[in-house]
C-alpha cells in the first residue's frame, strides 16, 4: 500500500469497510502521516538532530452498543484487516454501554483554513538553532539549551456515518533556556504554524537578557504578593479550558463542576477554544467523531459558558457535541485567551510591590477538584518595586488555588504569544496577567 | 523480518561512513481497561511498531525511525539520518562531539516470565474485576462517600530487537501490568479528589496477569479508603514555625528517593544535557563523593529487581543492567550513565539507557529507585518522637529543576507526642532544601514498599514505567507548614 496521500485514503477507506464489513453499527477511522525534525542542543553545541516519518492509525468501533478504540501503526493491508479483526473480537466480548450515542451524521461542512505551511518541512533547522544560540549569547548568556522541533503532519477522517474529511497542520516549536551562570536563567519561546512568523533570534535574544538580568539572585520572604504572570506561566497554570471538559466534570476533578452559567472569574476574564485559530498555532478542521470543530466560549466575561462535548457526553448532559471529541475524553482544540487593556509595561509600572514570574514547571494539585495546586517558577522570577522590575529572586513556589486566582487577575496585557512546549501540550495564546494575593513559599534548609 | 531489517539499517549506516551504529526494532502493545462509577468506558488497544536508528557521524548524533517496515523505507531512513549528523557535524565544536564509552557487547535473549499470560486475560474479565473494586466504594465508608471513582488496569507488552556495530544483539520481550484508581471523596459536602494509592500511584510490575491477581485489590482499595478518610476529615492545623520530627511513610519517601536523589544523579542532566526540559542538577560532574546527607542516607537504583516496574537486563545501548549505589552513609558514590555520559567521566556505562518507544532516542532514566532499608520498627520509630508529623500519603508534590527545593503535601498525617500517634492532622506541607532531606534522615525502617510511577524526561516526552521504593523513614529536627 503507496504511504502517499491517496495511500492514506485508501488505508483509512479499508479500515472503515472493514469495520462495516465487521458488523460494526459505527466506525470512525482517522489516518495520519507526520514528519517530525527535531535539533536538540545544549551548551551552545547541537547534541541531536532527529527525524520521524509515522503513519498511525486510529479507530474507533461500535457495535451492539458495545464500544472500542484502538491505535495502530501498521498501515499495510494485512496489518489493518488483522488489526480490526483484533479489535471486532475484543469489542464483541465487552459489556454494553450505557452511555452509547451514534456517530454523528452528515452533511457536515467543514471550514478550510488550516494552519499549514509546507515549507516548515523544509525548514533550516541548524541555521536556525545556530542563530538562537548565538542571539542568547550577544544577549549575555554563558550557555544556551533548548530545542527546535518541526511537524508536518496530515490527517484524514472517514466515519460510517459519513464524516469525509482531510486536514493538514504544521509547526515550528522553538524552546530557549539561557544561562548566564548556574543560578541565572532565562526562557525564550518561538511558537506558530508559519515559517515567516519564526523568530528564532528573538527567542534566543530574550532568554539571554533573562538569563543576565538574573545574576545573583536572593531569596524572597514567604508571604502573599500581587504576581504578574507572563504568558508562558498562564499558559500552564490556568488550563481552564481543560477543565471544562465534560470528562473532568464527569470524573469529578474539575473546579468548573456545577458552575456552568456562573460567574468563575473577574469579568475581563475570556477563553475560547477556537477550531482553527487564523494564522495562529495548530488546532483542527474535525474531532475524533467526525464532527466540524467550531469556536467555543469556555469563558466569556468572566462566566463558565460551555462544557466541551463529545456526542457521548453531550447525550449524557442533554447537550450538544461542541466538536472536541476525543472518544472518551473531549478536548479542546486550541485556547484562546482574551486580550487585556493594559501593555505588559503598564502592568509593571502599575504594581509597587509585586513578584514578575516568567516560567515556571512541574504544576501538582492537592485537591483537583478544588482547584489547590502548586507550581515551581523557573529561570528569570524578580521583585517588582515602585513601577520597575528589581532583584532577582530563586527558590519560591507558588501555592494557591485556581478558582481564587480566576476571581483575582487585576489587569490583563493587550500582548498574547501562542505558547507550546514541555509544560503546554495544547496549543494556547495566552496574555500576561496580574493576580493579587498570591501566596508564595519557599523550601527550608542549608 | 524485523531482525533483518534491524541487520541491515546497522550495515546501512557504517556504509555511509558512520563511526557507530545502532537499530532497535520495538513493538509496544498496549491494552486499556477503564470502569468509571461501576460502568465500563470505551478499552483502547494500541500497537506501535517500527525501527529506530542512532547513529555517529562525524561526532555528531543522530536518531530517526519509521513505522514502514520494509527495505526501502528502512534503507531511506538510514540515508536521511547519517545525512543529518553529518550536516550538523560542522557545526559542533571538537570538545562537544559525541563519543561512546567502550563496552562489552552484550549478547543476550532475556524476558519476563508469565505465570497467567498477558494475552489470554481477556478485556472482559479485566472490566469484570474492576467491577467488582468498585463494589467496595458504592457505599460511604467511615461516612465518606466517594461519588465518582474512576478505576483501571493496564497492560501492556514491549517487545524489542537490538543491535549496534560494537557487535551487541539483545532480545528482550516484557510484559507489564498495572492499576490505578482516582476517586472522589466527600465529607460533609466538603469534596476531596484523592488516589488510592496515595500520590497518584499504581501498582504492578513485571509478568502476567498473577501481578495484578497478587495485589489483593478487592481486600487493598477499600482499606486504603478507609485509611485515607482520616486525612480527609481532619481538620486541625499541623504544627507550624517550629523545629521537630518528621517520619515519612514508603509512599511518600520512595518519591523523595527518585525525585531528589535519582533525578540529580542522571549524568545527562548533570551535563547539561536536559537543560531547556527536564532541566539540570544541582550536583556537578566533580560532585561525585560529595557528602549529601547523613550517615543513614542510602539509595539506590535497580533495574534487575525480579516482577518491578522498572526491570531489565540489558539497556538500550547493549549494557548490562547491575544495582547502582547513587548515595551511600549520605554519600553520592554513583550517577547514571549511559556510554556518551560514561566516555565523558572516563568510566563504564552502568546500564541506564531507555527509550520507551522504537520513535525515541534512548536516554539515561531510572529502573526502580529505592532508600534502602535500615532495621528499626515503626513502632520504634514513634516511641522515639517527643514532638513530631507522621506523613504517611501525599497527593501534591514538585521539585524545582535542579533538584534542591522540594515539596510533598501530606493525605494522611497525624500528630507525634510524646511516643505516641496523635490525632491527624489536615494537608502538612513538607517543603525542604534536598541537602537538608537528607541530611535529616537518622532512621530507616524495614518496612520496604513499592509503587509504581511513570517517570516523565526528554523531548518529545518519554514516560517510563519505574517503582518507586522506601521504608518508613525518619528525619530530625525540620519543619512543616500548612496550605
Amino acid at each position: 500500500m503507496s504511504t502517499g496521500t491517496s495511500g492514506l485514503q485508501a488505508t483509512v477507506d479499508l479500515a472503515l469497510k472493514e469495520g462495516i464489513r465487521a458488523g460494526c453499527s459505527d466506525v470512525s477511522i482517522i489516518g495520519s502521516r507526520s514528519l517530525t525534525s527535531q535539533v536538540r542542543f545544549s551548551n551552545n553545541s547541537i547534541t541531536l538532530v532527529n527525524s520521524v516519518r509515522n503513519i498511525t492509525i486510529d479507530f474507533y468501533l461500535a457495535k451492539n452498543r458495545r464500544r472500542i478504540l484502538g491505535s495502530s501503526s501498521n498501515p499495510t493491508e494485512r496489518g489493518v484487516r488483522s488489526f480490526v479483526q483484533r479489535l471486532v473480537s475484543a469489542c464483541e466480548s465487552l459489556p454494553e454501554s450505557k452511555d452509547y450515542a451514534p456517530l454523528p451524521s452528515g452533511p457536515f461542512h467543514y471550514q478550510k483554513r488550516g494552519n499549514y505551511d509546507p515549507k516548515v518541512a523544509d525548514a533550516p533547522l541548524v541555521d536556525y538553532v545556530n542563530e538562537a544560540i548565538e542571539s542568547a549569547l550577544r544577549s549575555g548568556a554563558l550557555r544556551v539549551s533548548g530545542s527546535l522541533n518541526t511537524e508536518s503532519t496530515q490527517s484524514i477522517i472517514s466515519t460510517s456515518a459519513g464524516a469525509n474529511a482531510d486536514d493538514k497542520v504544521s509547526m515550528m516549536l522553538l524552546n530557549v533556556r539561557a544561562f548566564a551562570d548556574d543560578n541565572a536563567s532565562g526562557h525564550g519561546l518561538s511558537c506558530t504554524s508559519f515559517i515567516s512568523d519564526f523568530r528564532a533570534g528573538e527567542a534566543g535574544r530574550r532568554a539571554g537578557e533573562y538569563a543576565k538580568m538574573s545574576l545573583h539572585p536572593v531569596q524572597l520572604e514567604q508571604g502573599k504578593y500581587d504576581v504578574i504572570f507572563l504568558s508562558t506561566v498562564v499558559a500552564n497554570i490556568l488550563p481552564v479550558a481543560g477543565a471544562a471538559s465534560a470528562f473532568a466534570i464527569q470524573t469529578g476533578m474539575s473546579y468548573l463542576a456545577d458552575k456552568l452559567g456562573q460567574r468563575v472569574g473577574v469579568e475581563s476574564l475570556g477563553v475560547m477554544d477556537q477550531a482553527v485559530p487564523e494564522r495562529g498555532l495548530g488546532g483542527r478542521s474535525f474531532d475524533d467523531e467526525g464532527t466540524p470543530t467550531q469556536d467555543n466560549d469556555v469563558i466569556s466575561r468572566g462566566t463558565f459558558s460551555t462544557i466541551l462535548h463529545n456526542t457521548t457526553t453531550a447525550k449524557k448532559f442533554s447537550a450538544k457535541s461542541t466538536g472536541n471529541a476525543g472518544i472518551i475524553v473531549p478536548r479542546p482544540n486550541t485556547v484562546v485567551f482574551e486580550k487585556g487593556g493594559v501593555t505588559f509595561d503598564e502592568m509593571i509600572k502599575d504594581t509597587r510591590n509585586g513578584v514578575l514570574i516568567t516560567n515556571n514547571w512541574y504544576t501538582r494539585y492537592q485537591n483537583q477538584r478544588t482547584g489547590e495546586y502548586s507550581t515551581v517558577p523557573r529561570d528569570a522570577a524578580f521583585k517588582i518595586k515602585d513601577g520597575a522590575i528589581a532583584e532577582p529572586l530563586f527558590g519560591l513556589r507558588v501555592s494557591d488555588s485556581i478558582p481564587r486566582q480566576l476571581s483575582s487577575i487585576e489587569a490583563i496585557s493587550t500582548e498574547r504569544e501562542w505558547i507550546k512546549w514541555w509544560e503546554v501540550d495544547t496549543p494556547t495564546f495566552a496574555p500576561a496577567m496580574k493576580i493579587s494575593g498570591v501566596p508564595i513559599t519557599r523550601a527550608v534548609g542549608s | 523480518m524485523s531482525q533483518d531489517l534491524v541487520h541491515i539499517a546497522v550495515e546501512r549506516a557504517l556504509q555511509r561512513g558512520c563511526e557507530y551504529a545502532e537499530a532497535r526494532w520495538q513493538r509496544t502493545s498496549d491494552q486499556l481497561c477503564y470502569v468509571r462509577n461501576g460502568e465500563a468506558e470505551p478499552s483502547v488497544i494500541s500497537d506501535a511498531e517500527g525501527i529506530g536508528v542512532r547513529v555517529i557521524c562525524e561526532g555528531a548524533l543522530g536518531f530517526g525511525a519509521t513505522n514502514l517496515l520494509d527495505v526501502a523505507s528502512v534503507t531511506e531512513l538510514v540515508e536521511n539520518v547519517a545525512k543529518s549528523a553529518r550536516g550538523a557535524s560542522s557545526s559542533i565544536k571538537e570538545e562537544r562531539k559525541v563519543r561512546f564509552s567502550s563496552e562489552e557487547p552484550g549478547v543476550a535473549k532475556w524476558g519476563v516470565e508469565e505465570k497467567k499470560k498477558a494475552e489470554d486475560v481477556s478485556l472482559e474479565s479485566i472490566i469484570a474485576f474492576l467491577k467488582e473494586i468498585d463494589a467496595t466504594l458504592r457505599s460511604p465508608i467511615a461516612d465518606v462517600s466517594f461519588p465518582n471513582r474512576n478505576l483501571a488496569v493496564w497492560k501492556g507488552i514491549d517487545e524489542k530487537y537490538y543491535e549496534n556495530s560494537d557487535g551487541s544483539r539483545v532480545e528482550s520481550r516484557v510484559p507489564r501490568f498495572q492499576y490505578y484508581g482516582t476517586m472522589l471523596a466527600m465529607y460533609e459536602g466538603k469534596p476531596t479528589s484523592i488516589s488510592i494509592p496515595p500520590g497518584y500511584s499504581g501498582l504492578g510490575g513485571t509478568g502476567g496477569w498473577e501481578v495484578i491477581e497478587n495485589l489483593d485489590l478487592v481486600e487493598y482499595v477499600p482499606r486504603g479508603a478507609l485509611e485515607i478518610t482520616a486525612g480527609i476529615k481532619a481538620s486541625a492545623s499541623p504544627p507550624s514555625g517550629v523545629t521537630l520530627d518528621v517520619i515519612l511513610g514508603p509512599n511518600v519517601a520512595g518519591l523523595t528517593s527518585h525525585e531528589s536523589c535519582g533525578h540529580p544523579g542522571e549524568a545527562d542532566r548533570i551535563l547539561g544535557r536536559e537543560g531547556a526540559q527536564a532541566g539540570e542538577s544541582f550536583l556537578k560532574p566533580d560532585k561525585l563523593g560529595m557528602q549529601i546527607g547523613s550517615e543513614e542516607a542510602f539509595v539506590s537504583d535497580d533495574p534487575t529487581i525480579p516482577g518491578s516496574m522498572g526491570f531489565y537486563l540489558y539497556d538500550d545501548e547493549g549494557v548490562r543492567a547491575r544495582r547502582r549505589k547513587l548515595i551511600t552513609a549520605g554519600r553520592f558514590t554513583e550517577f547514571l550513565q549511559n556510554r556518551a555520559t560514561a566516555y565523558y567521566f572516563n568510566i563504564k556505562s552502568n546500564g541506564s539507557s531507555r527509550a520507551v518507544q522504537y520513535d525515541r532516542e534512548p536516554i539515561i532514566r531510572m529502573g526502580n529507585t529505592l532508600i534502602e532499608p535500615g532495621d528499626w520498627t515503626f513502632d520504634e520509630m514513634i516511641r522515639d518522637v517527643n514532638r513530631g508529623v507522621y506523613i504517611k500519603s501525599f497527593m501534591e508534590w514538585n521539585i524545582d529543576d535542579k533538584r534542591l527545593n522540594q515539596r510533598y503535601v501530606g493525605l494522611e498525617a497525624f500528630l507525634i507526642e510524646a511516643g505516641k500517634l496523635g490525632p491527624a492532622v489536615k494537608n502538612p506541607v513538607f517543603e525542604i532544601t534536598t541537602p537538608k532531606y537528607w541530611g535529616s534522615i537518622d532512621a530507616r525502617a524495614k518496612d520496604l514498599e513499592y509503587t509504581c510511577g511513570t517517570c516523565g524526561k526528554g523531548d518529545p516526552m518519554q514516560g517510563a514505567p519505574v517503582f518507586f521504593g522506601a521504608p518508613h523513614i525518619r528525619l530530625r529536627n525540620v519543619r512543616v507548614g500548612s496550605r
